[in-house]
């Protein structure tokens, strides 16, 4: 079994794990998160999905994503704050992120560098970011 | 000669709306694309319009077929959050429904197989015992569809008499093991059209972290059953049958087993039904802020819900649904690489998919 603390290490996060509602959660600040892919593959970790939410009600356009992997059974998320700008693509590292990443843009219109904006959910003109702002 | 070929969105060869672009040298497919979205209804979003109660209805109607599934991790992450314990009996009725909606729903893939292998017979024979099992679905929720069962901490209808659902699973496990597992285990007419068709190697399943019957059908060996287990299944005995080929007749087998060790559950988990409440908590619950996870071993593979509560409002502030299909799906332009165009309908099928719970 992996170790989570070298797993953390091994991604340049310094922050603990921390038990939230059941599964580990790692929460690091401007992560490296094509290096964050590359470990957990190492480890032999499943690509899951990325949750993507807004930071709080009052801050919508401040966004976190959540990375979900399976290591062994164990469900792991490595969280972080989308930069300004976006985030960088982990679809090339992790093919299986292909479509979520995608997704994301659609119904965030979160920015994923390195990788081509092509609309999964949406039809081709149709403008990203349906699930952002107030339902009219 | 290069050509293309787009099925879909709307064609007789599939079974819900989606687009396949294929590029064919005469008879053989080089490249394929899939397009999805055409049954996008923003489920996650209309979650966040909802209460929890009303969004567990909602969440049963992402999927037709694997309704279940959708409200039992959806009210799994809920019992997270408000650390709930569900009480044993309605841990076991959990069991009880997610294996007859797994036995129908492999039993109505089947017959769809059967259909595309040219085995027409085989479809009538597999939604006949389909029927069955829905009377069963029918008998215990009162439901064939949305079965309602789940609700947070417990389930919502009692299982008061076994013995004739123990009965009639009993008839149903013979019948499966006549008419249905021989022709997807052990005919040579199905093995001489399916064997090295549409192969999804080892190497490819695991980098496109693909799930369930597909990822176990080329030597994946992950149940979340097993691997992270809920409900009661920690209590219960089966196995999870696994191949190796990675083709088409793996993915048959895989699911032809599974037929019958979903038999074998639903009797395991009604013989053992433990005494007690089963309805959970009466008084209203709350949810603190935080965000939970949850995972079920669906028919298609594992099905993942991230629920998100602020503390504050009756309704989630976000709730987002990984389903099995959506990581299977994109294996298909590795399976359909090379493979022979008249294939195509059967390779694309073979995953089993469901757009409905793809596009949300």
């Amino acid at each position: 079994m992996s170790d989570l603390e070298d797993i953390a290490r091994e991604m340049g996060a310094g922050e603990a794990w921390e038990e939230a509602n059941g599964s580990p959660w790692l929460r690091p600040e401007g992560l490296d998160v094509r290096r964050m892919a590359q470990v957990m593959l190492a480890h032999d970790a499943r690509f899951v999905t990325i949750t993507a939410r807004a930071e709080s009600e009052d801050e919508p356009a401040a966004m976190r994503l959540s990375y979900h992997w399976d290591l062994e059974g164990r469900l792991l998320t490595i969280e972080t704050r989308i930069a300004e700008g976006g985030m960088a693509s982990i679809r090339e590292t992790c093919p299986a992120a292909d479509w979520i990443e995608r997704e994301i843009h659609d119904c965030f219109a979160v920015e994923f560098q390195g990788a081509r904006p092509e609309p999964l959910l949406l039809r081709p003109g149709q403008s990203p970011g349906v699930f952002r702002g107030e339902d009219e | 000669m290069t050509h293309r070929i787009s099925i879909g969105p709307y064609h007789p060869a599939l079974e819900e709306p989606y687009k396949l672009e294929l590029t064919c040298d005469g008879e053989v497919v080089r490249e394929a694309e899939l397009r999805i979205g055409f049954n996008f209804r923003a489920v996650e979003r209309l979650a966040e319009r909802r209460n929890f109660t009303a969004a567990i209805a909602l969440m049963e109607r992402v999927c037709g077929i694997c309704s279940n599934v959708h409200t039992l991790s959806f009210c799994q992450g809920l019992e997270r959050l408000a650390e709930l314990e569900v009480p044993p009996r309605a841990r076991h009725i959990r069991v009880v429904i997610a294996e007859l909606e797994r036995l129908h729903s492999h039993v109505l893939w089947a017959g769809i197989a059967g259909k595309l292998i040219g085995f027409k017979t085989m479809f009538m024979a597999c939604f006949e015992i389909r029927e069955k099992v829905m009377d069963v679905l029918e008998a215990i929720s009162g439901n064939r569809v949305n079965y309602a069962m789940n609700r947070v901490g417990g389930v919502n209808r009692d299982i008061d008499d076994p013995a004739p659902i123990q009965k009639a699973v009993a008839d149903l496990e013979r019948e499966v093991a006549r008419e249905i597992v021989p022709v997807f285990t052990r005919s040579r007419t199905t093995r001489a059209r399916c064997q090295g068709v549409g192969v999804l190697p080892l190497e490819e399943a695991r980098a496109l972290a693909v799930v369930g019957p597909t990822a176990r059908a080329s030597g994946v060996g992950q149940d979340i059953r097993r691997a992270a287990p809920y409900a009661a299944y920690e209590e219960l005995e089966f196995t999870v049958p696994v191949e190796t080929a990675g083709d088409v007749l793996a993915r048959l087998r895989v699911r032809a087993l599974e037929i019958l060790e979903s038999c074998r559950i639903v009797r395991q988990a009604l013989e053992t039904l433990p005494p007690g409440d089963w309805r959970g908590p009466t008084d209203e619950v709350e949810f603190p802020e935080g965000t939970a996870l949850s995972r079920v071993e669906g028919p298609r593979g594992e099905v993942f819900y991230s629920v998100t509560a602020d503390g504050e409002n009756d309704t989630p502030r976000r709730v987002h649904v990984r389903t099995p299909t959506y990581a299977n799906m994109p294996a298909v332009k590795v399976m359909l690489r090379g493979a022979q165009l008249a294939d195509a309908p059967l390779i694309q099928a073979s995953v089993d998919p469901c757009y409905s719970c793809t596009d949300r």
